[in-house]
C-alpha cells in the first residue's frame, strides 16, 4: 500500500505540512517495504491560484491508497481527489513523517 | 507559538476592527499578519513603518515581441479575454485584461510571445506605533491578492514569531471561501468568525464554515452588531449551538467603530463605551480556548 505524506521535507525526520497544495514536498511510502520516494511540490507554491489541483494532479499520477496531510485539501483539490478514492486522513501536522505514520498504522492518527 | 486566524466570509461585519482592537489589548504579545491584502486596512489603524520592503512576484502576462512577431493573428483569435488588440498595426496585450493562461504564447508560430512573471507589489515586515510586528503587503494598481502572497505573509509572520518569542500570531484573514482564505486556513490553530445579524452574514458564514469542518478547524464566532437585528442574532446563536461553534462574544453597534476609523485608532482606545472592557474579555476567551 502506498502512503502519500504532504512534507516540510524528504526523510522520515521531516514534518507533515499542514499545507495540502502549497506543501514543498509530497513523500510517498510504501508499506510493503518502509521505502521512501520524494517528489518536489515546490512549484506549486510559485502558483498565484490553483495550487491544490496542481498538487492534487501529482497525488492522482501517484495513485496512493492514504494521503496524510494536516488541514486537508479545499473544495477544488478534493474534487481532483476524487478519481483517487484514497482515504484522506487530517490533523497531521507539526509530526514527523515517523511518527504520523506509526500513528496510522496503530490507528491513532 | 499559536496561530489565530480571523475570517468572516461577509465582507464588512467589523473583522479588522475587531482584529486591529485584539491586536491592541494584546500588544505585547501578538505579532499581527494582515492577509486581507485585496483590501489591505490594518495599516490605517496600526501605522506600521513599512519597514522591510520585498517585492512580490505572483502570476504572469502575456508579452508579445512586436519584432519577432508576423501579424497572423491567431493568439487574438483564441484570447478567451479580449485581452490583445491592434494598436498602430501591432498586436499588444493589456495587462489590466490578460489573465496569463499562456494560449497565444502556446499557438504563436513564431514563438515571439512570453509570459514574465509579474510584480504584483511588495510585502513589508513593520512596526507598528503600537510597537509590535506587523507583516503585510500591499498590492500595485489592479493586481490581485493570491493565496500564494498569503502563504508567503504567513510564512514570514510565522518564522518571526519564533524568531522573536511571540506567542500569538493573528491573521486578519479575506472575506470569501476562495483561494485567499483557504490559503489563510492553512496551520491555524483557532478561528475566529466574525458575523453580523443580516441574512448575507450567517449566509456567507455557513458557507466559510463548510470550509473550517472541511478542514477540521476548531473556531469560535463573534456576533457583531449584535443588538441591530436581535431575532437574526438569535437565528445565528442556533446555528452555532447546532455546529458546535463557541460563541466568543456579542459585540453591540457602537458609534465608535466608525469614529475610531476616521481617528486612525483601533476602538479600544476610544474612552466611554464598553467596546475596550469586551475586547479585553474576548482576547482572554480566545487564549483560553488555544488552551483547551
Amino acid at each position: 500500500m502506498k502512503i502519500l505524506f504532504t512534507a516540510q521535507g524528504t526523510g522520515w525526520d521531516a514534518k507533515v505540512d499542514p499545507r495540502f497544495g502549497r506543501c514543498p514536498w509530497l513523500v510517498v511510502v510504501d508499506s510493503e517495504t518502509n521505502e521512501l520516494t520524494a517528489v518536489d511540490n515546490s512549484d506549486s507554491s510559485e502558483e498565484a491560484h490553483g495550487a491544490g489541483p496542481k498538487t492534487s494532479r501529482k497525488v492522482v499520477e501517484l495513485a496512493p491508497a492514504v494521503i496524510i496531510t494536516g488541514n486537508g485539501p479545499g473544495g477544488n483539490a478534493a474534487t481532483v481527489l476524487e478519481m483517487l478514492d484514497a482515504k484522506i486522513v487530517t490533523g497531521a501536522a507539526g509530526k514527523t513523517l515517523k511518527e504520523a505514520y506509526e500513528a496510522f498504522t496503530a490507528g491513532t492518527l | 507559538m499559536k496561530e489565530i486566524v480571523v475570517i468572516s466570509g461577509k465582507g464588512g461585519t467589523g473583522k479588522t476592527s475587531i482584529t486591529a482592537a485584539l491586536t491592541y489589548v494584546g500588544r505585547g504579545e501578538i505579532l499581527a499578519a494582515d492577509c486581507d491584502v485585496d483590501a489591505a486596512d490594518m495599516h490605517l489603524l496600526l501605522a506600521p513603518d513599512f519597514g522591510k520592503p520585498t517585492d512580490f512576484y505572483s502570476g504572469v502576462i502575456a508579452k508579445i515581441d512586436t519584432e519577432a512577431c508576423i501579424s497572423c493573428g491567431k493568439c487574438k483569435a483564441v484570447c478567451r479575454f479580449d485581452a490583445i488588440s491592434i494598436i498602430d498595426d501591432k498586436y499588444v496585450v493589456s495587462p489590466l485584461d490578460c489573465e496569463g493562461c499562456g494560449y497565444c504564447a502556446r499557438v504563436c508560430p513564431r514563438d515571439a510571445i512570453t509570459t514574465p512573471e509579474q510584480n504584483v507589489g511588495q510585502w513589508f515586515i513593520s512596526t507598528t506605533r503600537l510597537q509590535n510586528q506587523l507583516v503585510h503587503a500591499r498590492l500595485g494598481i489592479g493586481t490581485e491578492n493570491s493565496g500564494k502572497l498569503v502563504a508567503k505573509v504567513k510564512a514570514e509572520a510565522r518564522s518571526l514569531a519564533i524568531e522573536k518569542d511571540i506567542p500569538y500570531v493573528l491573521v486578519d484573514g479575506s472575506p470569501g471561501i476562495g483561494c485567499p482564505v483557504i490559503s489563510s486556513l492553512s496551520g491555524a490553530d483557532y478561528v475566529v468568525l466574525v458575523t453580523e445579524p443580516t441574512v448575507s452574514g450567517l449566509h456567507d458564514m455557513r458557507r466559510v464554515h463548510q470550509l473550517l469542518k472541511q478542514f477540521n478547524l476548531p473556531c469560535g464566532c463573534v456576533i457583531n452588531k449584535a443588538d441591530l437585528n436581535p431575532e437574526f442574532s438569535r437565528k445565528i446563536e442556533g446555528f452555532l449551538q447546532d455546529e458546535n461553534i463557541d460563541l466568543l462574544a456579542r459585540m453591540p453597534y457602537h458609534p465608535d467603530f466608525t469614529e475610531a476609523i476616521t481617528q486612525g485608532k483601533t476602538i479600544v482606545e476610544l474612552d466611554g463605551s464598553e467596546l475596550p472592557e469586551k475586547i479585553e474579555i474576548l482576547w482572554n476567551t480566545i487564549k483560553s480556548k488555544l488552551e483547551e
